[in-house]
């Protein structure tokens, strides 16, 4: 909880949590390989994944071996990258916009991802050319454009920027309901819903590819700039003072996280929470500085999405379920804590 | 040549002969569905229906043993399907997960919807039935949405008919080989629905409103539009839907109901129990006790008719809610 600074204790804290985080990021994936509505033995499961990987040659059936890698193993992947990359913008938007706050959805990205899908299933914009998720992609673009626009670039204040976030959600939420009541039916807008409430259940292998990309080429650009993030924590003249380029960064890193956010969600919908809370979590545990802070809360991201899939896959057997559903209902408790704890000490 | 074309028409004649007038399937089958090739080798005896109308359809053309489970229930299965149906297993009423239905081990799957089964499912993609060798099909009601998005589905420049519905029937006939049950069931459909339309003569004045839910009854109503199923209803008892929209589920408020002012008040009974209002006995008692509302001439008559809610979506329960409303209109005292 000390806020110092390069200590010994520093760095062994980070190095435990990181290694304690990525084995139980190893068993949850292992866990969420293993359990599912197909009952398949702990054996024929891992020989389908070392048979994918080409270590053995098991005889197994076909449709088994498909479940366990290709929709399993593979939504597992993708869980886990998502947590990773929601916790991440959740980090670098706390500091750039010095809101405890801030998460990804704050840019109005999931409003404009909602009405660009909405576009593509109810207006028929693209005609099947244009699939749902490159429509929800350029929605949630063509809001973060706006909120940079509305926010006079990236030379305003942060609350200008979370002003710009909300005035952005309310017009594309009005825009989703307009053509919604207008030119859509009952099961359209019914379809809407279940594909913007986040669900890991359509991902695959490429999902996995391409996230991983994403993500790991967002973490290196955030860690880079790791530095001056610190230098944000206080205020944006105190780090011009210290030399920090402020509008370009801040520039850079909303595009990152715009383009994180924006994949995520035409992948997957928009799972609120993880965001929010993690970065905090991590915060209490290997302090404020962020060379610490990313690697940090990215594996503890990781870790906390691909629980609340298994969870949410075990509480309602064969059917899907909102995985945000899951990610409240342990995300709610844990920030009432962090309200708790961060209470003004009298 | 010449023998071949002889013997070709010799085996044609003699199939025809053979199975009153219907010859059955060969396989391989190869059907085109919704832009795909689709082979079957043989006769599925193992089949997963995704939604509702597939798996009444199904049950219709007498197929209860050769299914191996169901999903996605907005209502309840028709009254005269319950008994086969209580055979099948149902995954789940709502979205089910691709790993539940590969679990039934399925040698087909019929899907009702694209968010069933389609490139933007979070529940299959037809590839990946594929590609364990599964054929599917989708309904051609479904793709005419993809293939035409929004306007096939959003809203109708025409009014709907049941023509698509035949050609899902007939084409799941052939691939179960039971060709000569599913034109028993079209015939028995076209049959049924010239009847209706023998019966009630067109009307000029005579308008229904379809009532599908409403989350309140101050909010606005959930209605069937214009050229829906619902305006087919109408079309078929002699009259035309009081609301004349193309969207297909309308919303209205009830001051605009009041002045749309139908003949009929078609109160739909919906078995979901999302809302107070999905029962059709809630709808009744608001439309009677409501000081306004309560005005309209139809209700005034007496004129309030109940049908199943799943007469509203294309299905082959649309013909059933016509017969529902038609039987009640007879016992009413049409102006």
């Amino acid at each position: 909880m000390t806020h110092d600074d390069d200590t010994e204790g520093g760095r062994f804290r980070l190095a435990l949590v990181l290694t304690l985080s990525l084995i139980v990021l190893v068993f949850a994936v292992a866990a969420a390989t293993a359990i599912g509505d197909y009952r398949i033995g702990l054996r024929t499961v891992f020989l389908s994944v070392t048979n994918e990987l080409g270590l053995t040659e098991a005889a197994i059936a076909p449709i088994e071996q498909s479940v366990v890698w290709n929709l399993r193993l593979s939504r597992a992947l993708v869980a886990a990258l998502a947590g990773a990359g929601l916790a991440l913008c959740g980090a670098i938007l706390q500091a750039l916009l010095r809101n405890a706050l801030a998460e990804p959805f704050v840019l109005g990205v999931s409003a404009g991802a909602s009405t660009g899908a909405v576009c593509v299933i109810v207006l028929g914009i693209g005609a099947g050319g244009l699939s749902l998720s490159l429509g929800a992609f350029a929605g949630a673009f063509a809001a973060f454009a706006l909120v940079a626009l509305l926010s006079n670039g990236a030379t305003s204040g942060p609350n200008h920027t979370i002003l710009a976030g909300v005035a952005a959600s309310q017009l594309f939420n009005a825009l989703t309901s307009y053509i919604v009541t207008t030119s859509g039916n009952a099961q359209q807008a019914r379809d809407v819903m279940f594909w913007l409430l986040g669900s890991f259940g359509g991902v695959r292998w490429p999902d996995v590819q391409l996230l991983l990309l994403v993500v790991v080429t967002g973490l290196a650009i955030c860690i880079w700039m790791g530095r001056a993030l610190d230098a944000f924590t206080f205020g944006d003249e105190d780090a011009a003072a210290l030399g920090v380029p402020v509008a370009r960064i801040r520039l850079i890193l909303f595009a990152v996280t715009a383009l994180l956010t924006a994949t995520i969600v035409s992948m997957v919908g928009a799972i609120g929470f993880v965001g929010l809370v993690v970065p905090h979590a991590a915060r209490y545990v290997v302090g404020p500085l962020h060379l610490r802070l990313l690697p940090a809360c990215t594996v503890v991201g990781a870790v906390f999405m691909v629980i609340a899939d298994i969870v949410s896959r075990v509480i309602t057997a064969q059917q899907t379920v909102p995985i945000g559903v899951v990610t409240a209902l342990v995300g709610v408790p844990f920030f009432a804590i962090i309200l708790y704890r961060a209470r003004p000490q009298a | 040549m010449r023998i071949t074309t002889f013997l070709t028409c010799g085996t044609v004649a003699l199939s025809l002969a053979g199975s009153a007038a219907f010859a059955g399937t060969s396989y391989p089958l190869t059907i085109e569905n919704c832009g795909q090739s689709v082979t079957f080798e043989a006769a599925p005896a193992r089949a997963v229906a995704l939604g509702q109308n597939s798996a009444e359809i199904m049950l219709l053309l007498g197929l209860k043993d050769r299914m191996a489970a169901s999903a996605f229930w907005p209502n309840e299965v028709l009254p005269e399907l319950a008994e086969a149906n209580r055979a099948v297993e149902v995954i789940s009423v709502e979205f089910p997960t691709l790993e539940a239905v590969l679990s039934h081990q399925p040698d087909f799957v019929a899907a009702m919807l694209t968010t069933l089964l389609g490139p933007d499912s979070k529940v299959a993609k037809r590839a990946d039935f594929a590609d364990l060798g599964i054929p599917t099909y989708l309904s051609p009601s479904a793709c005419a949405t993809t293939l035409d998005a929004g306007d096939a589905y959003g809203s109708r420049g025409d009014l709907w008919s049941m023509d698509q519905l035949y050609q899902e029937i007939e084409e799941l006939a052939r691939i179960f080989d039971v060709t000569a049950r599913g034109q028993e069931v079209i015939a028995d459909f076209k049959a049924r629905e010239a009847a209706l339309r023998a019966q009630f003569a067109q009307d000029e004045d005579l308008t229904f409103l379809f009532w599908f839910s409403s989350p309140s009854p101050a909010d606005d109503a959930y209605l069937g539009g214009g050229n829906g199923p619902s305006g087919y209803i109408a079309d078929v008892l002699g009259g035309r839907n009081a609301i004349q929209t193309e969207a297909d589920w309308p919303a209205l408020g009830w001051e605009g109901i009041m002045a749309a002012d139908p003949t009929v008040m078609v109160v739909a009974q919906v078995d979901r129990n999302r809302w107070d209002l999905d029962r059709a006995q809630s709808k009744i008692d608001f439309l009677t006790s409501d000081p306004t509302v309560s005005q309209m001439q139809a209700v005034q008559a007496g004129r309030i008719v109940v049908m199943s809610g799943a007469a509203m979506n294309p299905s082959i329960r649309t013909l059933y809610g016509a017969e529902e409303v038609a039987a009640q209109l007879e016992a009413l005292d049409l102006p």
